[in-house]
């Protein structure tokens, strides 16, 4: 499934975060957005799902202009994304495999279906999901408050898995992660991308981990696009905040690998 | 200022319009509403019981202190009761309600605001509002008209005490003029006062912690102003309900006298 930003300008009162932003995502691409803090990355990202909307442009996934769509046509569309955000992000009064199976109880997911989930099959993908980010059956029954903040932001991703998206958004989804499970989602990432054709967009500081496993880099500086290229474009690229960005790769070679 | 209040009250109803049309409009599930009901009710109750019998003690001594000087102590329990259910009551009542289960709320959705949990139910394909704002905003209308029906009985008790412990009366001459001040146009009054304050405190609460933004501070300011303005529609609404109800009231009488 395709994102398109089509001359996107988001503006909060006198400040403009987004300016006349354009750009592409193709299906099964991993893209990822880098910039400086308060450039509008995060902004990017909730524009896709309708969390936002634009002051003028619009925004596309695949054929549907996710700007025009009321809350049930923004239901659907949410159902084929799935975001993890900066922060966990987690249910507090619900158990991990409450929080995990959300998405999967959710009428409109529930409707996408032949026949409802039984409760087994539910746990069954919960257990899946968890496994998947290195987590085990231990934590199902606590709440997040009693789990680490790494453990909480791998639980947050599981949720987003857990219902199957096409399209998956992550906001500095390794923050706060050791090395090892930063390089699981990584590996994760790109494993998706490349067996199940989900589209990925990665809000990041980490250069080291974009130039591992991303197919474009796009590089946001003062609410406008400074650069949108593949990986060894990047590489080369002379502008000085991208090559501010390479040298402290180079200096903390980071957590990446994953390929 | 006053315009700032104007835009207020504009919001806050287009707020509570948007939740009644959500809660009528989509499928609903009694579960989380009973739930809540229970919880709002249990955490709220030993509060409610105290100021009430306070609530009714103390203007149980206002009240003997005048009718004594005028040797009228038989009218106690009627004007006590009056005062309390129709007045005093929802009114004092209702302020601790909004410190205590306003305040919860707004702190519970700001935080939730505020830490994303809002926008990840919502990128989840399910609506906020109908998720986490309609059982909140039923439950605490449904509990606040009992904790507030439950606060005038024990207020009752509170005043009953104090004209018996302290005022020496009979219990039985206390309540036998209850019923010639307290009728059912006062009770319904009550009633209806409860229900409209019940709404305010919900409404305003779940808008002002629906939408808090900005970290902690944020969700510091939500749960200040929720309090300050629950506080002031509650004040403006007893204005203007009194007002009302003593002109329907009138009218009432006016055209009993004219039919017999």
């Amino acid at each position: 499934m395709t994102i398109r930003f089509d001359h996107v300008t988001k503006s909060f009162g006198p400040k403009t975060i987004l300016n006349d932003v354009s750009f592409e995502v193709a299906e099964g691409e991993i893209l990822f957005v880098l910039g400086k803090s308060g450039m509008g990355k995060s902004v990017t990202l909730k524009h896709i799902v309708g969390v936002m909307k634009p002051s003028t442009g619009k925004v596309y996934i695949g054929s549907t202009d996710v700007t025009q769509l009321d809350d049930e046509g923004l239901a659907r569309i949410r159902r084929k994304c799935g975001m993890v955000f900066q922060q966990p992000a987690l249910l507090d009064s619900l158990t991990i495999y409450e929080n995990v199976s959300f998405g999967l109880r959710t009428p409109g997911y529930v409707r996408s279906l032949e026949r409802p989930l039984t409760e087994m099959e539910i746990r069954e993908k919960v257990i899946a999901k968890l496994r998947l980010v290195h987590l085990g059956t231990e934590i199902l029954d606590r709440k997040p408050p009693e789990i680490s903040y790494g453990m909480q932001k791998r639980v947050s991703l599981a949720r987003t898995l857990a219902p199957s998206p096409e399209i998956l958004l992550f906001d500095e989804p390794t923050t706060g992660l050791d090395p090892i499970s930063t390089r699981a989602v990584n590996q994760l990432i790109l494993e998706l991308s490349r067996q199940l054709k989900v589209t990925s967009v990665v809000v990041s500081h980490d250069m080291a981990c974009a130039l591992e496993i991303a197919d474009r880099i796009l590089v946001l500086d003062q609410a406008r696009i400074l650069a949108l290229n593949t990986v060894p474009e990047i590489k080369r690229s002379k502008i000085p905040l991208i090559q501010e960005f390479l040298e402290e790769t180079l200096q903390d070679p980071g957590t990446g690998g994953a390929r | 200022m006053i315009t700032a209040i104007l835009e207020e009250m504009g919001s806050t109803t287009l707020f509570f319009g948007r939740v009644m049309k959500t809660a009528f409009h989509t499928q609903g599930n009694l579960q989380p509403i009973l739930k809540q009901i229970i919880g709002v009710t249990l955490r709220s109750l030993s509060t409610v019981i105290f100021a009430g019998l306070f609530v009714g003690a103390i203007l149980a001594l206002q009240f003997n202190q005048m009718l004594v000087q005028y040797d009228a102590q038989i009218f106690l329990g009627g004007l006590n009761t009056s005062a309390v259910v129709r007045e005093v009551g929802p009114l004092i009542i209702s302020f601790l309600l909004a410190g205590k289960i306003g305040a919860f709320t707004a702190a519970e959705l700001g935080t939730m605001r505020v830490t994303e949990q809002i926008e990840a139910i919502e990128c989840l394909g399910t609506n906020s509002i109908q998720y986490l704002i309609v059982p909140r905003l039923l439950a605490i209308m449904i509990s606040s008209l009992l904790l507030l029906i439950i606060g005038l009985m024990v207020s009752v008790g509170g005043a009953l005490l104090v004209a018996v412990l302290y005022a020496g009366m009979n219990p039985v001459q206390y309540l036998s003029s209850i019923p010639r001040f307290t009728g059912v146009w006062t009770i319904s009054c009550g009633l209806l006062k409860s229900v409209i304050y019940g709404t305010i405190v919900a409404t305003v609460a779940c808008q002002k912690g629906f939408n808090a933004s900005g970290g902690a501070r944020g969700v510091g300011r939500a749960v200040t102003t929720a309090a300050v303005y629950t506080n002031l529609y509650i004040v403006l609404a007893n204005f203007m309900t009194s007002q009302i109800l003593d002109s329907i009231h009138q009218f009432g009488e006016f055209i009993a006298r004219v039919l017999s």
